[in-house]
């Protein structure tokens, strides 16, 4: 098991995971990330406003950028565009 | 070993017993610490004693076949676990488990429910506590179904709030997350949010209340009513 971190990017700015979590791989903390980006999505949509973080900068320990997850990955390709 | 005196005893429920009822009581509170992660009640086994919280906060958390948790109700100085022994039953299917790291005392539920046999007005007053705590629940029902996180992150400070010395929570990520039943980056994003409203300060394992008033506006409701009916039946809380 390593330690992720799952930053925010916020308009130029990063919202910070200090805490970090616990995953196998990279593969694992991205499906982690595609739920949490999901939950923050409809979070926000349900208070009738956009999300504050537009895509997950993915980390490990040593702070290395490993991944970055645009939160628009984690929503169904067809959500806007049916068909 | 000597009994606590009564108003040593920061436990809010052990302080509001009348005197009477206190001495029934007291001889057999068992001075325990209480750590982090410490289980109180396993779901499913029967347990045979209750705690009283001086410090430190408690909940009673349930889960589903896959491992999902939500926390149902929260506890510590304001009321004591195992409440369910006075109720009928020494066993639950809900877990009861040390959440923030304090002390207080265990006392057999065969002692306990003895004392309430010969003291009615000991067993009301427990009673009440029970009907507080299922207030709570009722109330956290309605926060976590009908709440955006940041107002249910609100509303779950503030009670942990009421059950701390101080203006210092020590709280990480992870654990709010357990909590609330909520995904962590959902916790980082809704601290920042409540943060930038300037109603506490979030640092590293720490959450510092700075505006109480705000934050129960924020919370919109689902805080105050389970504390209100405290005050009335029991008395001070914290």
């Amino acid at each position: 098991m390593s330690r992720f971190f799952l930053h925010q990017e916020i308009d130029g700015d990063i919202l910070e995971d200090p805490d970090g979590t616990e995953a196998a791989d990279l593969a694992e903390v991205r499906q982690q990330a595609i739920e949490a980006a999901r939950q923050l999505v409809a979070n926000a949509i349900l208070g009738g406003t956009a999300p504050l973080g537009r895509a997950f900068r993915i980390t490990d320990e040593a702070g290395q950028v490993l991944l970055v997850l645009p939160f628009r990955d984690a929503l169904p390709p067809d959500l806007f565009n049916p068909g | 070993m000597v009994p606590p005196t009564q108003s040593f005893v920061r436990n809010c429920l052990l302080s509001a017993l009348d005197a009477a009822d206190y001495a029934a009581v007291a001889p057999h509170l068992e001075p325990v610490d209480l750590p982090k992660g410490m289980v109180l009640i396993e779901p499913g086994k029967r347990f045979a004693e209750a705690y009283f919280f001086n410090s430190g906060i408690g909940s009673i958390v349930v889960s589903t076949t896959d491992g999902r948790r939500v926390e149902a109700g929260l506890f510590g100085r304001d009321g004591f676990a195992g409440a369910s022994g006075l109720l009928g039953s020494d066993q639950c299917p809900q877990t009861t488990m040390v959440q923030v790291e304090g002390e207080g005392y265990r006392i057999p539920l065969g002692a306990l429910r003895g004392a309430c046999d010969g003291l009615p007005s000991l067993r009301e007053m427990l009673l009440r506590y029970v009907h507080v705590f299922i207030t709570q629940t009722s109330f956290t029902s309605l926060s976590n179904v009908t709440q955006p996180i940041e107002a249910r992150l609100a509303r779950w400070l503030l009670m942990c709030h009421d059950r701390v010395t101080g203006d210092d929570i020590a709280l990480t990520h992870e654990f709010m997350s357990v909590m609330l039943a909520v995904q962590r980056p959902s916790v980082t994003t809704a601290l920042h949010v409540i943060e930038g409203f300037g109603f506490i300060r979030a640092r590293r394992g720490n959450i510092t209340i700075l505006d109480r008033d705000a934050l129960i506006d924020f919370a919109d409701g689902t805080y105050g009513a389970p504390e209100a009916e405290y005050r009335r039946l029991i008395g001070p809380l914290g």
